[in-house]
């Protein structure tokens, strides 16, 4: 039955900023397992609930790379997200999915790419970032910019000084103005204007472009002035959902579904959805 | 020659229906409510009303409609799919518009991902449509291309005799086919001259309707804020609505114990897009209305090749402002190009 969830079971909860947790789920029946791991692909969604409370949409912030269980990062604002920030080791979560297209990334092979994040949209571009770290040697230069309002706002610290360390990755960070540490060593100032100044080539690029709409649109400008042209540019929407299969009605851009033809799109094909409707 | 069953033997009919496993859903008038309910006699049917205030779609989507029991206990999880009984059922006197509302969801119910609550109660059901011999001022069907005796969705339908005495029976499917056997003693043939079709007048131009909302530069339009000025948002226009299927899921229980249902929702709501955010969407009565008119007659048509709207009429006969969807479409086909 299409709305029943797969029951899942939380191995680790791990605290990434305040309000920000990731939960590391499995599933408890084999044949789920199987059909989850046929099925995703990076860029995927899902409905991650509890019963009692409801499911909430986010990302699958795990890579199609590792499957053996689903990641998930997300704040704590609403009623089932409060509800999953609370669960311990060992407790019964649900998950439906995974649902919606992907990132092309096979598309990617052979080109550089350039990955730019805004606070809690790391979690969607992490899981493209270690799709494509997990299968280095077809991708050529690997850029990731990513920005948050403050240092404790920047999520996966751990993974972000791992990045750091490995020599095939030119990380960089910026937390916005007056949200660094006195031991913060790298830039401060908003992810379009640090995007500039590093100034990353367009040549042979792919750029994958995650965060709140306001960013999006100015770090979209700052792509335009490099020379990205908004086809090579991927992002992903997210909108309310109840079903995630395309009937309960309300997650539509124009006549766009963002469950079932998203949430991955281009620049250029959210420049073509009606402004007014996102 | 043609097939007539004749009022005087709807009785029997209904009987033989019901020996051969079949519960029987007609029209009815109970609480000073109009809807479809289940029959035994049939002097219970209401057969001299336009249409019933309620659609035939609460008996295949349900208001609310349970789907999952679930029980959790010390770690261990136990669910429960709480699918539909698989019932025989026959819908007598449903009206030509309803009939093709539920056709106009089908798709959608299927497309990819199937709803088996919707096709379990579609594939255990008959629809009996009698071709309307009145109408009323919000009647519609002609200006969305349907008319008062069009089969669409119907299995079986029955054309009133001009003579009042009953109908020609004409079957549309199988299925149709099939539901005659058990009353074929019921039915006579002779030659009878069937009434007609009431004059439903064309209140707009549907091609001009299609081609003003495809033109993406009339999304921003001012004609939205105008027209939905009196719109209270309280969504009885999608609940009335034969094709209307937007939907929440919610769970009524607690941690341990509970049920997890899917309830009608609308899009009429200023909570239906909203973001745990404080971000929305359609954050006025006015992009919401234009959703509605959007989706009905531009974004469906562009999936399912057919517009949500089988003129019905309810969303503007029911309609507590006296607004609704063919106020809207006059207005856009009147509309200067």
């Amino acid at each position: 039955m299409i709305y029943n969830p797969f029951p899942m079971r939380v191995v680790s909860k791990r605290e990434e900023a305040p309000g920000v947790r990731t939960l590391k789920i499995e599933f408890l029946k084999q044949e789920d397992h199987d059909f989850f791991k046929n099925h995703y692909r990076t860029g995927m969604f899902g409905l991650y609930g509890i019963y009692g409370e409801g499911e909430s949409t986010f990302c699958v912030a795990s890579p199609e790379t590792r499957t053996d269980y689903i990641e998930c990062t997300f704040r704590q604002s609403g009623r089932v997200t409060s509800t999953l920030a609370d669960v311990d080791s060992g407790d019964i979560v649900t998950f439906r999915g995974p649902y919606g297209n992907r990132f092309p990334i096979e598309e990617f092979e052979g080109k550089n790419l350039l990955f730019i994040a805004g606070g809690i949209a790391l979690p969607p571009t992490r899981s493209v970032i270690w799709s494509c770290l997990d299968q280095r040697e077809k991708y050529r230069d690997v850029t990731i910019v990513y920005g948050a309002r403050t240092v404790a706002d920047l999520v996966y610290k751990h993974e972000l000084e791992e990045w750091k360390q490995r020599g095939d990755v030119n990380l960089v960070l910026t937390v916005d103005p007056g949200g660094e540490t006195p031991d913060w060593q790298d830039h401060v100032g908003f992810v379009p204007s640090v995007l500039e100044k590093v100034a990353p080539s367009p040549d042979n690029t792919v750029a994958v472009l995650c965060g709140p709409p306001i960013m999006i649109k100015f770090t979209l400008t700052a792509l335009e002035k490099l020379g990205f042209s908004a086809n090579n540019v991927y992002t992903t929407l997210e909108n309310r959902m109840k079903c995630g299969v395309g009937k309960c009605g309300r997650c539509n851009v124009g006549s766009t579904y963002i469950c079932k033809e998203g949430p991955v799109f281009t620049a250029e094909e959210v420049q073509a959805m009606p402004q007014h409707d996102l | 020659m043609t097939r007539i069953l004749l009022k005087s033997r709807l009785d029997d009919c209904l009987g033989a229906w019901r020996t051969a496993g079949f519960s029987v859903l007609a029209p009815v008038k109970r609480n000073e409510l109009t809807r479809f309910d289940e029959v035994q006699a049939a002097s219970e049917i209401a057969l001299d009303i336009v249409i019933t205030e309620r659609t035939i779609k609460e008996h295949f989507f349900l208001q609310t409609e349970p789907l999952i029991k679930y029980q959790i206990s010390k770690k261990q999880i136990e669910t429960e799919e709480m699918l539909p009984p698989e019932r025989k059922r026959v819908f007598f006197g449903v009206r030509p518009c309803d009939a093709a509302g539920l056709d106009i969801d089908d798709p959608l119910f299927g497309w990819d991902y199937k709803d088996e609550y919707w096709f379990r109660r579609r594939e255990g059901s008959v629809i009996v449509t009698i071709a309307c011999s009145q109408a009323d001022d919000f009647c519609m069907c002609t200006s969305v291309h349907l008319a008062p005796d069009s089969t669409k969705g119907s299995d079986l339908m029955l054309h009133p005799l001009r003579d009042g005495r009953g109908w020609q029976v004409v079957p549309h499917t199988d299925r149709g086919k099939a539901l005659l056997e058990p009353v074929a003693p019921m039915l006579q043939e002779e030659v009878a001259e069937t009434a007609p079709v009431p004059d439903v007048p064309v209140k707009f131009d549907l091609d001009k309707v299609s081609s003003w909302l495809s033109d993406p530069a009339n999304f921003e339009s001012n004609f939205w804020k105008e027209i939905s000025q009196r719109c209270i948002g309280c969504g009885s226009c999608t609940y009335l609505c034969p094709t209307c299927h937007c939907f929440d899921i919610q769970d009524e229980g607690d941690t341990y114990n509970g049920i997890r249902r899917k309830n009608w929702d609308s899009c009429s709501f200023a909570l239906f897009t909203m973001h745990t955010s404080g971000h929305n969407p359609r954050n006025t009565q006015s992009t919401r209305w234009r959703q509605r008119i959007m989706h009905k007659f531009n974004y469906y048509r562009g999936k399912f090749g057919v517009n949500s709207c089988s003129g019905c009429g309810r969303c503007t006969r029911q309609c507590p402002v006296d607004m609704g969807i063919t106020e809207t479409l006059h207005e856009i086909s009147n509309l200067p190009r």
